[in-house]
């Protein structure tokens, strides 16, 4: 059964949440809404769970329109970020509360089942503040999921735990999705949760869905600045776009670019080129993650394989991380890009100050619109 | 458990209060010396207020106490005879007034329930930005002294007033006199007028404590309980109310026991008819000087409170609440 947002939208007096959105969620599937804190994405969640009533829009769940539907007559349940159960049940209550509200009298079967799943089965006489927050976690899941929702919504649900927990309970998660197979909805703003989990992912921004879809595409092909810089780290070079002769008629004519002060041009393929104005001379922001270009120093500049895109420049900074260097690299375009390298046999002339070449494959390269902040998404401390 | 452990050296008293299952830091970096001197602060932060009350309560309890058993009169003075037919003599005899206050407290402080949970309920979930101001409308009376705000309900319920008139004209005022609250057509002097008067005047002591309560219920539990196919009245009768219990307690504890030893309402707004027991107590100890009664009377007040406390305490199971 099909989750489909259609046009929905939210407003506050004067702010406006969620702008009109249309998504499209298949049934058994696991989906991430990811973003930073205030874009939109938990009041999305809320509208999908009756809790927050939609200013516009329509909200499907195969055929049936329960955009008006109060929450308790909603085939969908929801763990909350801070879990919420209830503290003055015991935990087999807890899980067994939705049951009981739709006057399942014998529950305990299904309550010890639910409980195994989540490995609980020993504390179900036990208070929610007598178990530590990964315990709750699976609490608040399992009483969810006794209902058999056609749709979980989970809001931030492992927010709250360390990071060695919150590893595992993803693996937890992910594992409990593939033998259930309910429709997982999942809010979160850590980019790495939705990549390791989800199947797709929708990436918003200021109310809106800026890229959608599945984690690989977004983080290969990003299509705005933010999610180019939200999901991972990008580096961005302002570039002007130039007449396409040498390539021009061939079936992979693409974009050919030019960064100020760089020698030659920059090749970008056409479907990573996102960008709304590739006239000659327009400009365009060129992206590249740091993981995939490589670099030389200037001495070996006759190693770079032909057709490569390259830049030079001078390091700036090598860092050791352990199992990798992290350079950053000033190019004679004024942008300091980032580089790293697999800790295998370095180059001992990769130090600072030493001047180098950047080269990569011409298929990693994005092209974004020059008409955007290109700091956008980034992290900021 | 995430809770901190407290901090090492916090001992006796002060220590007390910890959640149950929270198992004890065990404090390894408590040198010795260091909580030897920390020790003793728990103790000197209680002075202040262990001295107060040892001059101001328990001195006097003991003083009252031994009046109870004491015979005599103002001419003669009065010695400790043992005498304890002060007790059984003050049952006798005002064996109704005691009942009269229970009863009295007992409506009021179930109209101060009926009244003060919705507002408290209000205040707590959907006053927004007037929360304050309606906090602050709650315990304006206090401005002003009790007496004068007594004395202000005996001009709003006197005879020939608007309010008489008003409910005179609605025919209320038969339907009232039918169940034996009121008589004569007036409300002054009446049962429903003290019960009004003492409902009015501890309603605060119901809202305040309620409202604590309910203000600390994360309102992610109600939807919580929305979420999981309970309707509103069904989360409110599952999750909200059971989680305000603390406060209903209290609430009820604070009025009603004030309100059964209460005189001024009963003396202001009733007739003789409708004398409570303080009213009684009141007369031993300033009109007739029979001080040995008076004592008996409160002690017994004391004790009854006690007992009907601790039997609503039992049913009210409050050992588990959060």
């Amino acid at each position: 059964m099909t989750l489909t947002l259609s046009g929905i939208s939210k407003s506050f007096d004067d702010f406006t949440a969620v702008h009109p959105l249309d998504l499209t969620i298949p049934e058994g599937s696991f989906f991430a809404l990811l973003g930073a804190s205030g874009c939109g994405k938990t009041t999305t969640l809320r509208m999908i769970a009756g809790l927050e009533e939609p200013s516009a829009g329509r909200i499907l769940l195969g055929d049936d329109d329960i955009t008006r539907l109060p929450p308790h007559k909603r085939p969908v349940n929801t763990v909350f970020q801070n879990y919420a159960l209830f503290p003055h049940l015991d935990i087999a209550e807890n899980v067994a509360f939705g049951l009981r509200r739709r006057g399942i009298k014998n529950v305990r079967a299904q309550v010890a089942e639910m409980l195994d799943l989540v490995q609980l089965g020993d504390l179900a006489r036990r208070r929610p503040r007598q178990l530590s927050g990964g315990q709750q976690q699976r609490v608040a899941l399992a009483r969810a999921l006794i209902n058999r929702p056609r749709v979980l919504l989970l809001d931030e649900p492992l927010g709250a735990l360390d990071l060695k927990l919150r590893r595992q309970m993803q693996l937890e998660l992910k594992r409990i999705q593939t033998e259930v197979g309910i429709t997982f909805v999942h809010v979160t703003h850590d980019q790495e949760e939705a990549m390791t989990m989800a199947d797709s992912v929708a990436v918003m921004y200021q109310g809106r869905v800026e890229q959608l879809g599945p984690p690989a595409d977004l983080y290969e092909n990003p299509r705005s600045t933010f999610v180019a810089n939200f999901l991972g780290t990008s580096n961005l070079v302002e570039a002007k776009v130039l007449a396409g002769q040498d390539t021009a008629g061939t079936a992979s004519a693409g974009l050919r670019v030019e960064v100020p002060g760089a020698d030659g041009a920059l090749r970008v393929p056409p479907d990573r080129c996102s960008a709304g104005d590739t006239e000659p001379g327009a400009m365009v922001l060129v992206g590249i993650r740091p993981e995939k270009i490589a670099l030389v120093s200037a001495e070996e500049a006759a190693t770079v394989p032909d057709g490569h895109n390259r830049l030079t420049g001078r390091i700036k900074d090598a860092g050791y991380l352990g199992v990798s260097w992290q350079y950053q690299v000033e190019t004679p375009a004024g942008a300091e890009l980032t580089v790293y390298a697999q800790n295998l046999e370095r180059d001992s002339r990769l130090t600072a100050g030493a001047p180098v070449v950047l080269h990569w494959r011409p298929a990693h390269t994005f092209a974004l619109d020059a008409a955007q902040d290109a700091a956008a998404g980034e992290e900021t401390l | 458990m995430t809770a901190a452990a407290p901090p090492s050296g916090l001992s006796g008293p002060a220590g007390a209060g910890r959640q149950p299952g929270s198992t004890d830091g065990g404090a390894p970096d408590g040198a010795e010396g260091a909580p030897r001197r920390r020790g003793l602060t728990p103790y000197w932060l209680l002075a202040p207020a262990g001295l107060w009350l040892a001059v101001f309560f328990v001195a006097p309890l003991f003083y009252q106490a031994s009046t109870s058993v004491q015979s005599g009169s103002l001419e003669e003075g009065f010695r400790v005879t043992w005498q304890f037919s002060h007790y059984t003599d003050a049952l006798a005899t005002y064996g109704e007034h005691f009942l009269r206050s229970f009863g009295y407290a007992a409506t009021a402080t179930v109209l101060c329930l009926l009244i003060g949970y919705p507002l408290a309920y209000m205040i707590a979930f959907r006053a927004g930005r007037w929360r304050n101001v309606v906090l602050v409308m709650v315990i304006a009376p206090f401005f002003t002294s009790f007496l004068i705000r007594t004395l202000a309900w005996k001009t709003i319920l006197s005879d020939g007033g608007p309010v008489v008139r008003a409910l005179h004209s609605l025919h209320v005022l038969d339907v009232t006199s039918a169940l034996g609250l009121t008589g004569d057509d007036r409300l002054l002097a009446t049962p429903l007028a003290v019960v009004c008067g003492l409902t009015y005047n501890f309603l605060p002591f119901m809202v305040l404590p309620l409202y604590s309560s309910l203000e600390r219920i994360d309102t992610s539990l109600q939807e919580a309980a929305r979420d999981l196919y309970a309707t509103p009245a069904t989360a409110f009768r599952k999750v909200t109310f059971p989680l305000s219990l603390p406060g209903v307690v209290a609430g009820t504890l604070l009025t009603f026991i004030p309100a059964s030893g209460d005189y001024i309402n009963a003396q202001l707004l009733g007739s003789p008819n409708e004398q409570m027991v303080g009213n009684a107590i009141q007369k031993q100890f300033l009109n007739v000087l029979d001080y040995p009664t008076a004592a008996a009377m409160s002690f017994l007040l004391m004790a009854l409170i006690l007992i009907i406390v601790s039997v609503y305490m039992r049913k009210a199971g409050t050992e588990e609440l959060v």
